[in-house]
């Protein structure tokens, strides 16, 4: 008998955005199902509820007929649902072997933690997966690669039905790679039913029978894996309806001098990154997510440190010791992460814009801060920022409201910016604000300011950007021109596999 | 309900629990509480505790704690003794002790910044070690201090009615207000105390920021602890190691929560007040002596349970960042 | 991944570099003085270990679990005032003990309440009870203590062998089954969970406030014998004893490779810290070093061990941050 998971009429709102829209999902025991989608398509939801996290709107869902109410984390365990995110929910100071008997550990008759026969358990399904780890090695001692591997395995030991895989391979070597699909080979063997979230094609090819694909919260196609080609599945992703908003901007057609140069730029997760820029020019990062865009956009501004390469800002090589050095150079960047690293969320609007510009406020050593208030006034102004006081609190105001407070800050008339990055400026904005936030980056790139965009919007970067450079694993894979660019060749470029 | 006027209602809130306490201890005490020499009294005790409230009000805005600072005043007001006993001038003791407490704060800024020491241990072992430092430094035995310029600021008055100790601490809370509202040093504390990492990515340094707080708090502690001395004659190994966290209780009754960003020197100065008449009060009631460390202990706790509770109420207020992350992780 | 032999595992081991450490440690002020190594000095180190080592169990248990309890050494010198005052009333013995176990878990039940409950930082709420109970017990005691007399003093005074003092065997045998328990039952390993990471420990079905609550009442009744050891020791149940108990005990766990940050370190390690511990302040008043040193060099060791734990854990993160860049470029 096959097991089976049922999805059906799944819908899930947070406030603004319809993440998920009645969805629909069968999968069976013994293959692997995959879920694609581009970035917000729902999947990430999708699995939250699966895992218990948090709980859906409207919708039930079933295993082998059953029905499933559970609301929690530990509920979801209990009915059998393992979700392996790219974050690990290990305890890194305790073995292997406890990590994946945690909650079960084996006794023997004086009711004592059996240490040797918690081993022998362990090692059995660590040859039962073909692996080599000492199951008395802590988990925080093992890579990236290793630690997932204790998580399948406890997937495994659980007896977990249905087990959800969210990107397993973002952070893999190839080798790895291999490893996992092995792993996945033999849940499969094993009758399980396996989601499979990815959005490398090649391993979808690989790894998968069955394709669900979800677009803006909806079913979007389903498919047999061995039946379906690569573009078609693209296709189903992209859809058709795209919008219009990008035909009435009012762009910038000249370009300045040289503004930046990036030349084989190393971190801990970028590997030779080299691009240039000049004034007045808009380039695009895209990629998915965890592709080092954001690990870039914090080099250049000196958010993080570097181990290699050289910046060449203005004309000169720089090497920035801190976000201020960048600042003072003429360089911003507002974060992806708005809430936690771009605003000070309890403090005023005037306080939240004049952050940089403190030094160039001062009398006597004291703020002026009527002066302040009208670098404030003036940005609300200028932005349209729907606010009845200067002085509201950050945190009361809407997402777009609050990317505009800090795009502000960062283009007062005390600033002096020359190059601007957008890390995701328009996430979890609506669209109405979307389309001033395009009309904006189009003024900036007209003042000269070199613009660096990244989203992961798609349609977006490639029909705002002049350059459109794709990222994949920490490298640059692909250049390519506004005209030049489309979604499927630039999700193909996000996507392809090495070598 | 903007800024300005929750901060007003804050203070305004503590102002009026402040007087409700005045009553309540004037009644008690038959209005010997609320006679003048009584008042002047409170103010006398409190302005030691005072410097160390300004101190570890700023640091504690900013997201941090220093409990080594009856230590290091302790420490460094017998090192002014020792010098003044040798024959220095008072200036020269005085500068000396002050430049060991911004070492001693300098000190704890590295392990916390360098070490990733958590605050509260790398000044608890702080407190051991210039305790230690202070009983060697004077073997154990007090040092008289004869030195007359000391000696009047620790016990003259103005016009015969206000203590200069008292005047020192008043224009020190003065100098802390202004510094905290009006200058870039202020708005840093309170922007890096509600978010550091925002604000060191829109260009603030908080590394350095928490060097000149902690110093800040050792200097504030140093000239805290030769007041004492100057006031009681003699420097001894206990100094103000015994009101080493009234410091703290002061900033935390006033409106200071654990976790920074909010707060202000007012709130410190009225939780002072607040601090210095329950300590008088318990003293006329004639609470014993030892029971007033309860009491002290019990009103640390007050404070903070009165934060906990109000700290969940308002947005700005957060929970201590340990906590708020772990359960962020638990919500995940 | 290979697996480690045998030699690397020993040789890797902390409590390995920790036990050669207190071995140097005890040569060096044995080349001093002579004395060091004599009975009677053998003996001071051993009952100071016994009280620092009663307090040491109960917070290397706390800072697994993610706490601390700054009033550890106030809990167990007011359990001892308490079993005095009990005992002084003409209660029996083991009465008395009760109502000193009893006091402690109160005093534990507290503190997880504060924590739990108002979710205050145990760090700041237990120095405020610090204060409360110190001031308790002078006023109760006027100051004076309370002498005990009579059998009591079996506890404190006896010796096996006429060399090792029964609270030094009280504490081992404490050291012993807390080391059992830590390793071979459940609630062990969920403090270890609980500290390593409190989300993924409620996903096995481990409740982190239970364990909370558990390990903070434990912690107070061990303080809690540890007074009672110490009143019978002294004589007296005396309100300025064991002031520096807390600073100790953390120092002695995180000497003994107990993690500040929770989920890591052991019994064995504690001990071997409260022996190099004691070792060394016991060795600074035998090559003669003023009293009043011995409270610099409690504070010094604890930040040295704080760095060293530092410089473990950078270099840690630093060996796989450089596994996955070797992974990236394969």
């Amino acid at each position: 008998m096959e097991h089976q998971l049922l999805i059906q009429g799944l819908s899930k709102s947070f406030p603004g955005v319809k993440a998920l829209d009645d969805v629909f999902i069968k999968a069976e025991g013994g293959r692997v199902t995959a879920l694609m989608g581009e970035n917000g398509a729902g999947k990430s939801t999708l699995l939250k509820i699966l895992a218990g996290d948090i709980e859906a709107d409207e919708g039930s869902f079933s295993i082998d007929g059953q029905a499933q109410t559970y609301k929690t984390p530990l509920g979801a365990i209990s009915a059998g649902v393992s979700v392996i995110y790219q974050e690990r929910q290990l305890m890194p100071s305790l073995s292997v072997m406890e990590n994946i008997f945690a909650g079960k550990l084996p006794k023997n008759r004086l009711g004592m933690i059996d240490y040797s026969r918690l081993r022998q358990d362990t090692e059995d399904i660590i040859a039962k997966f073909g692996l080599a780890i000492d199951p008395r090695a802590s988990v925080g001692s093992l890579s990236i690669a290793y630690q997932q591997m204790v998580e399948i395995m406890k997937a495994y030991r659980r007896d977990s039905l249905v087990i959800a895989f969210d990107e397993p391979t973002a952070s893999l070597a190839e080798a790895e790679i291999s490893i996992l699909f092995g792993l996945i080979e033999r849940l499969r063997e094993a009758g399980k039913i396996i989601l499979y979230v990815s959005h490398r094609m090649s391993e979808i090819f690989q790894t998968t029978d069955d394709v669900i694909v979800l677009k803006d919260g909806k079913n979007a196609g389903a498919f047999m894996t061995s039946a379906v080609s690569e573009t078609e599945l693209i296709r189903a992703m992209v859809g058709r309806d795209i919008g219009n908003t990008y035909a009435g901007l009012d762009r910038n057609t000249e370009l300045g001098a040289e503004l930046l140069t990036v030349r084989d730029l190393e971190t801990d997760k970028l590997q030779r990154v080299s691009f240039s820029m000049r004034q007045g020019e808009i380039i695009g990062f895209a990629g998915l997510v965890g592709a080092g865009r954001t690990e870039l956009a914090r080099a250049i501004f000196a958010a993080d440190g570097i181990k290699g390469g050289e910046i060449i800002f203005g004309g000169e090589p720089v090497r920035f010791r801190s976000p201020k050095d960048a600042i003072n150079a003429g360089i911003a960047l507002c974060p992806e992460d708005r809430k936690e690293q771009g605003l000070v969320l309890s403090h005023s609007i005037t306080k939240n814009i004049s952050i940089p510009v403190l030094d160039k406020l001062l009398k006597a050593r004291f703020l002026q801060t009527a002066e302040e208030e009208k670098l404030a006034d003036e940005a609300v102004r200028k932005y349209d920022i729907r606010t009845p006081s200067v002085d509201k609190r950050v945190v009361e105001l809407s997402g777009g409201n609050q990317q505009k407070v800090i795009l502000g800050r960062w283009t007062n008339e005390k600033m002096n910016t020359k190059l601007l990055i957008l890390d995701e400026p328009t996430k979890g904005i609506d669209v109405g604000t979307k389309a001033e936030i395009y009309q904006r980056i189009c003024d900036f790139a007209k003042a000269g300011i070199g613009v660096i965009f990244i989203s992961s919007e798609l349609t977006e970067v490639i029909n705002i950007a002049d350059t459109i450079y794709v990222m994949r694993s920490g490298k640059i894979t692909g250049k390519l021109s506004r005209g030049e660019a489309t979604e499927e060749s630039v999700l193909a470029l996000a996507m392809k596999a090495d070598g | 309900m903007n800024g300005k006027r929750f901060l007003m209602s804050k203070t305004f809130t503590l102002l009026a629990f402040l007087a409700l306490l005045i009553l309540a201890f004037g009644i008690a005490t038959g209005w010997r509480f609320v006679e003048l020499v009584n008042i002047r009294n409170i103010l006398q005790t409190t302005s030691v505790i005072g410097l160390l409230a300004v101190g570890a009000g700023a640091l504690m805005i900013a997201g941090y704690i220093d409990l080594s600072a009856g230590g290091v005043g302790t420490m460094c007001a017998l090192l002014c003794a020792v010098m003044l006993s040798r024959g220095v001038p008072w200036y020269a003791g005085t500068l000396a002790a002050v430049a060991l407490g911004i070492i001693a704060g300098l000190f704890s800024a590295f392990l916390i910044n360098k070490l990733n020491f958590q605050p509260f241990i790398a000044t608890l072992a702080m407190a051991q070690v210039t305790e230690g430092l202070a009983y060697l430094i004077c073997n154990a035995t007090p040092i008289p201090v004869k030195d007359p310029v000391l000696k009047f600021i620790g016990g003259a008055r103005i016009f015969t009615y206000i203590p200069y100790s008292v005047l020192i601490v008043i224009i020190a809370f003065v100098i802390y207000a202004i510094l905290m509202n009006k200058t870039k040093f202020g708005r840093s504390v309170y922007l890096i105390g509600a978010n550091p990492e925002a604000s060191r990515l829109a260009g603030l340094n908080p590394k350095r920021l928490t060097y000149i707080l902690f110093a800040n708090s050792g200097a504030l502690a140093s000239i805290a602890g030769i007041l004492l001395m100057s006031r009681s004659g003699t420097a001894n190994a206990t100094g103000i190691t015994k009101n080493q966290f009234s410091g703290i209780t002061a900033a935390v009754l006033g409106g200071i929560s654990f976790g920074g960003g909010n707060g202000g020197i007012a709130g410190a100065f009225i939780g002072l007040l607040i601090l210095g008449s329950f300590n008088n009060a318990m003293t006329l009631l004639g609470l014993d002596a030892y029971l007033q460390t309860t009491a002290a202990g019990a009103l640390l706790i007050a404070a903070l349970i009165i934060d906990s509770l109000t700290a969940r109420r308002t947005l700005s207020g957060k929970k201590p960042r340990s906590k708020a992350k772990a359960d962020k992780e638990a919500a995940q | 991944m290979k697996k480690q032999s045998a030699l690397t595992a020993i040789l890797k081991a902390k409590s390995l570099t920790l036990t050669v450490a207190a071995a140097v440690v005890i040569l060096f002020f044995y080349i001093m003085n002579r004395e060091f190594l004599s009975g009677n000095s053998i003996r001071s180190i051993m009952n100071a270990m016994s009280l620092s080592g009663m307090l040491a169990v109960g917070i290397s248990i706390l800072l697994i679990g993610g706490e601390i309890d700054l009033a550890t050494g106030a809990e167990a010198m007011f359990g001892g005032v308490v079993c005095a005052a009990a005992l002084a009333a003409g209660m029996p013995i083991p009465v008395a003990i009760i109502a000193a176990i009893l006091f402690g878990a109160v005093a534990g039940l507290i503190n997880a309440f504060f924590v739990n409950v108002l979710n205050i930082m145990s760090f700041i709420v237990t120095i405020g009870m610090s204060s409360i109970y110190t001031g308790l017990a002078y006023y109760l005691t006027n100051a004076k203590g309370i002498n005990v007399s009579g059998a009591f003093l079996k506890l404190g005074t006896t010796a096996l062998f006429g060399i090792i003092p029964t609270p030094f065997i009280v504490m081992a045998v404490f050291l012993v089954i807390y080391a059992f328990i830590l390793r071979y039952t459940d609630i062990g390993r969920a403090v270890y969970m609980i500290g390593g990471n409190r989300a993924a420990a409620r996903l096995t079905g481990v409740n982190p406030k239970r364990v909370t609550t558990i390990v903070f009442v434990n912690n107070g009744v061990i303080a809690a014998i540890g007074g009672v050891l110490l009143t019978a020791r002294m004589h007296v149940a005396n309100p300025g004893a064991a002031a520096s108990g807390a600073l100790d005990a953390i120092a002695a766990s995180v000497l003994g490779g107990v993690s500040f940050a929770g989920g890591a370190g052991g019994m064995g390690g504690c001990f071997i810290g409260l022996l190099l511990l004691n070792a060394f302040i016991n060795g600074l008043m035998a090559v003669n070093l003023p009293t009043y040193f011995q409270l610099v060099a409690q504070g010094a060791l604890l930040i040295i061990a704080l760095s060293v734990e530092y410089f473990n854990a950078r270099g840690r993160q630093k060996r796989v941050a450089a596994e996955a860049r070797e992974l990236m470029k394969k």
